[in-house]
């Protein structure tokens, strides 16, 4: 809603600035005898190859999410027996994959299907669906359409992605070319971390600090 | 852009580039230069008007002056003949160097092909006339500094398998071999002090193998290390490659002493 | 004696400064180099492609920039152009006050530091709050970054532990797990709060729009599921011809950079949020920003456009490894910094023109490069243009004597063999700057100028 005036306003000033812009990049082309042609190569150069021989595309991931501090678990029972035992017993679960959660959580769980940004410290784990994963990175990938709430995957201090066996793409160059059309798709490839303060890796600075694939 | 395709060897004849360094300050490397080639049965001519190669202008940014002493340089190696230096900063020069600031010149032409005819000295005897192993006997434990100059040529492999191959070599690696020794032309003067830390770093790591000779391919690098060490009170034993394969030529009574 | 400003401050450096920023960038070049040879068979060739892809896009950014600008339209973004650092920070200022909002979260974007939007914000009345760990440490500190990938390699635990004590972080503590989690409370809330969320961008592809964003600590995409609006700044470089050629960047953007098969986040935006998506950006402004890059281009330095900000020329540069970042005054320190900045100072030029000689010409930089830019080249282009303008440098012996001796061969016999006075003169006390420098760090060898063409022309015939 406030979209128009933003572009009413600011469209026109740059106007000005756009067509200074184009004509210097053209003024300092025009001097060019010829251009860099595009090379052709293919990205199949830049796929780990030897590391995953013919090994299936679920063992890949587990090994390399393992590898970027990640958990990968197939077990529902095991995901609910890793939260009790780091005390994550309050937490945001996308509302589609509740039903299937509910039996295996216990009377000790608070699990919320909605999202209150309000309360963002009082969500210790957050679950929510995932569009893939990539097994050479040892990724999952989140959408806008397949994850219920950017920030529910985000804000706690762990984050639980539900992945389907069925959807981890073998390496980058195939999780690109299933980018689709949703305007959001973010990879994420193990918990949150830093190494600003002396080199010294710290987990979990803004997002999770915790990265669980819950592979079904 | 790095060009480093050679005009293939046909005739036994080649011309000694001798660097200013070898010039003014080592004259024994020049002169080892000539008793391996002429030991490989390599013709030596050496064209007395030569000066140096024109690189300190290059790397100060005087492209002008660099201009006038290449022109003199392509002069005075006229021909067809290889010609061999023994450092790989004078070679890159020639065929890198010289090529970059002449770009917008009317005799780029001649300057690139004297390019395609230099070569630096090890990788002349172990890509140009295919000497792969080297006789004789050399009793030392050798770290071998490969000049960053030589970064992506064929020198250093070339300098280390010629190295290897002498009976009593031992080649010793060090730490961040491929960090720079920090002389870098006229930035040891105008930097003295940054070029003097890298200077510390890089002896420090040498020191740390022990080795009898610290070896390289070009003086420079080791007109500076050398110095620095020699400043600190602890000495150091330096030598070029061309040195190391004459003393081992000289051992084993292969050429006269 | 006058040396040059980077070997002044060098001189000047703390020691323990010194060697943060030399373990720092030690250990990340280790890693790099090992991650890439370890794991691919041909890691240069990827260079050299990604560097052609990238030299491509520099040379026909008169084709991409319209169609990049056309694709963002049609996903609903609203571009704008700013063809100086004012323009785009009056562009930001501009949506901002479009919407009302006083409050930015942003990530970190070198052009943004570029511009000093933060500063021009605040001035405004805005709050523009860094949210990566070192930017906001830089922010609370009033410093600089000193490097583009990890801005504050220069500071210990112990620096950090007294700034945050100071801003009302929570009493001294220099446990980094302990400095990150105050930073992480603290900072969630000012996400939550924000109006805006401002970003750079790594890529952009013209074929489909697609902006991709990578960090680590996921501090933009909290920016980007926390606020309405979001704002990318973006130099017009930035550009790869297609999605499909993200699969080659990205495998080489992490690695040489630090040393990760992929950053942690790797976001793809294509817009505003999806309708269905209740956290996230409804508006999307995209600011392309000129800032001196068309000079860049329509000079002999081009190729530097090609970066993609990895910092791998820092890491294994020994210059930048003495000096540290600050050394260079500039937003890009290094080798990258000592040809971009200069560049980008456009008529300003003389005040960074030292910046390029400051490099052995050791060609590290090159090597490690994942668009393999030439940047030895290019620095040597630069010093050959700062003679060209007559910009002083001092310290550099003068050339002209010099070029004149070594094309006649005459005089340059006659001065080989005039040098051994050198060998009897203390050459400590001559007045010769270049002389004095150098024996003020090494011993000088003995002259022995014209011994061998002597022993060349006088030794017995060889048979």
């Amino acid at each position: 809603m406030d979209e128009k005036p933003a572009q009413a306003i600011l469209t026109m000033p740059s106007s000005a600035d756009r067509e200074a812009i184009f004509s210097r990049v053209r003024g300092a082309l025009a001097p060019l005898h010829e251009r860099a042609p595009m090379p052709d190569y293919t990205t199949e150069l830049a796929v780990l190859r030897q590391m995953m021989g013919n090994r299936d595309a679920f063992t890949i991931f587990s090994e390399r999410l393992v590898r970027v501090n990640g958990i990968a678990l197939t077990e529902i029972a095991a995901l609910v027996a890793r939260l009790r035992e780091g005390k994550w017993l309050q937490g945001y679960c996308d509302p589609v994959l509740w039903p299937m959660l509910a039996p295996h959580f216990g009377a000790d769980f608070t699990v919320e299907t909605t999202y209150d940004r309000k309360r963002v410290d009082d969500y210790a784990f957050g679950i929510t669906r995932a569009a893939g994963a990539i097994a050479e990175t040892g990724t999952i990938i989140l959408s806008d359409a397949t994850t219920s709430r950017r920030l529910g995957a985000l804000t706690p201090w762990v984050h639980v992605a539900v992945v389907e066996r069925a959807k981890i793409y073998s390496d980058l160059p195939q999780a690109v070319a299933a980018l689709g059309s949703d305007s959001n798709v973010i990879w994420v490839t193990g918990p949150s971390k830093t190494a600003d303060v002396e080199g010294i890796l710290i987990e979990g600075v803004h997002g999770p600090g915790v990265q669980i694939a819950l592979v079904v | 852009m790095l060009n480093t395709e050679r005009k293939p060897i046909t005739g036994k004849r080649v011309q000694l580039m001798a660097t200013c360094l070898c010039d003014a300050f080592y004259d024994d490397v020049a002169a080892a230069t000539v008793q391996i080639l002429e030991y490989l049965g390599v013709e030596v001519v050496f064209p007395e008007g030569q000066t140096c190669c024109g690189q300190p202008a290059f790397n100060g940014g005087d492209w002008v002056a660099s201009r006038k002493v290449v022109r003199h340089t392509v002069k005075t190696f006229a021909g067809d003949e290889p010609v061999v230096v023994p450092s790989g900063s004078c070679a890159a020069m020639m065929f890198h160097g010289a090529v970059l600031e002449f770009e917008k010149e009317n005799d780029l032409g001649e300057v690139e092909a004297l390019g395609r005819r230099t070569w630096e000295l090890g990788d002349f005897i172990f890509n140009g006339l295919g000497v792969k192993t080297w006789p004789g006997r050399f009793e030392a434990t050798v770290a071998l500094h490969r000049a960053c100059h030589t970064r992506g040529t064929k020198s250093s492999p070339a300098a280390t398998a010629l190295l290897s191959s002498i009976e009593g070599v031992k080649i010793v690696e060090f730490g961040e071999g491929e960090q720079c020794c920090g002389f870098g032309g006229t930035f040891s003067v105008t930097f003295p002090n940054i070029s003097a830390g890298m200077g510390a770093l890089k002896l420090e790591h040498i020191r740390a193998v022990k080795p009898d000779v610290l070896v390289s391919g070009d003086m420079s690098c080791m007109m500076h290390l050398g110095g620095m060490a020699q400043q600190e009170g602890k000495p150091i034993k330096t030598m070029h490659v061309a040195q190391v394969l004459r003393d081992a030529l000289k051992n084993a009574g292969l050429i006269k002493p | 004696m006058r040396f040059q400003q980077i070997d002044q401050f060098s001189a000047e450096l703390k020691a323990d400064t010194r060697a943060a920023v030399y373990d720092g960038s030690k250990k990340g070049h280790e890693k790099r180099t090992k991650l890439l040879y370890d794991e691919f068979p041909d890691p240069d060739r990827l260079r050299h492609i990604a560097g052609e892809v990238k030299q491509h896009v520099v040379e026909n950014l008169d084709t991409y920039l319209p169609q990049v600008e056309a694709k963002l339209k049609a996903n609903g973004v609203i571009v704008h152009w700013a063809a100086t650092a004012e323009a785009a920070n009056e562009a930001v200022l501009g949506i901002m006050r479009a919407r009302g909002a006083t409050k930015m979260v942003k990530a970190k974007t070198m052009v943004s530091e570029e511009t000093e939007l933060a500063h021009f914000l605040e001035k405004h009345g805005m709050e523009a709050l860094e949210t990566d760990l070192g930017e906001f440490i830089v922010q609370i500190d009033h410093d600089h970054p000193s490097h583009i990938v990890k801005p504050i390699i220069h500071k210990n635990r112990r620096e950090i532990a007294t700034s945050f004590e100071k801003n009302g972080l929570g009493a001294y503590n220099d446990d980094p797990q302990t400095i990150t989690r105050r930073a992480r409370n603290f900072l969630r809330h000012k996400y939550l709060e924000a109006d805006v969320g401002l970003t750079g961008a790594n890529f952009v592809s013209a074929e489909s729009g697609r902006i991709v964003l990578v960090t680590n600590e996921g501090n933009s995409r909290f920016c980007l599921a926390a606020t309405k609006c979001h704002i990318a700044m973006i130099g017009i470089e930035k550009i790869v011809p297609r999605d499909y050629d993200l699969g080659l960047f990205l495998n080489l953007l992490a690695r040489s950079g630090t040393a990760q098969d992929l950053t942690v986040y790797t976001e793809f935006i294509s817009g505003p949020k999806s309708p269905a998506q209740p956290d996230g950006p409804e508006e999307m402004h995209v600011i392309f920003v000129d800032n001196g890059r068309t000079e860049v281009l329509a000079s002999e330095c081009r190729d530097i456009l090609r970066c993609i900000r990895c910092g791998a020329c820092l890491n294994v540069c020994p210059v930048y490894r003495q000096a540290s970042g600050h050394a260079y005054r500039s937003v890009y320190p290094g080798p990258v910094g000592a040809v971009l900045s200069p560049l980008l100072m456009k008529e300003k030029f003389p005040q960074k023109a030292d910046l390029p000689k400051a490099s052995s010409l050791c060609g590290a930089c090159n090597e490690v490069c994942p668009v393999n830019i030439p940047i030895p080249d290019l620095l040597l282009r630069l010093r050959n243009r700062a003679k060209e303008e007559n910009v002083p440098s001092p310290g550099t012996p003068p050339m002209g004597a010099w070029a004149l001796l070594a094309s006649q061969p005459t005089a340059w016999r006659a001065s080989l063999f005039g040098g051994k006075v050198m060998n009897y003169l203390p050459t400590k006390l001559l007045p010769i700057p270049a002389l004095r420098a150098w024996e003020a760090k090494r011993a000088l060898p003995a002259w022995r100028g014209g011994e061998f063409r002597a022993w060349m022309k006088n030794r017995p015939k060889q048979s």
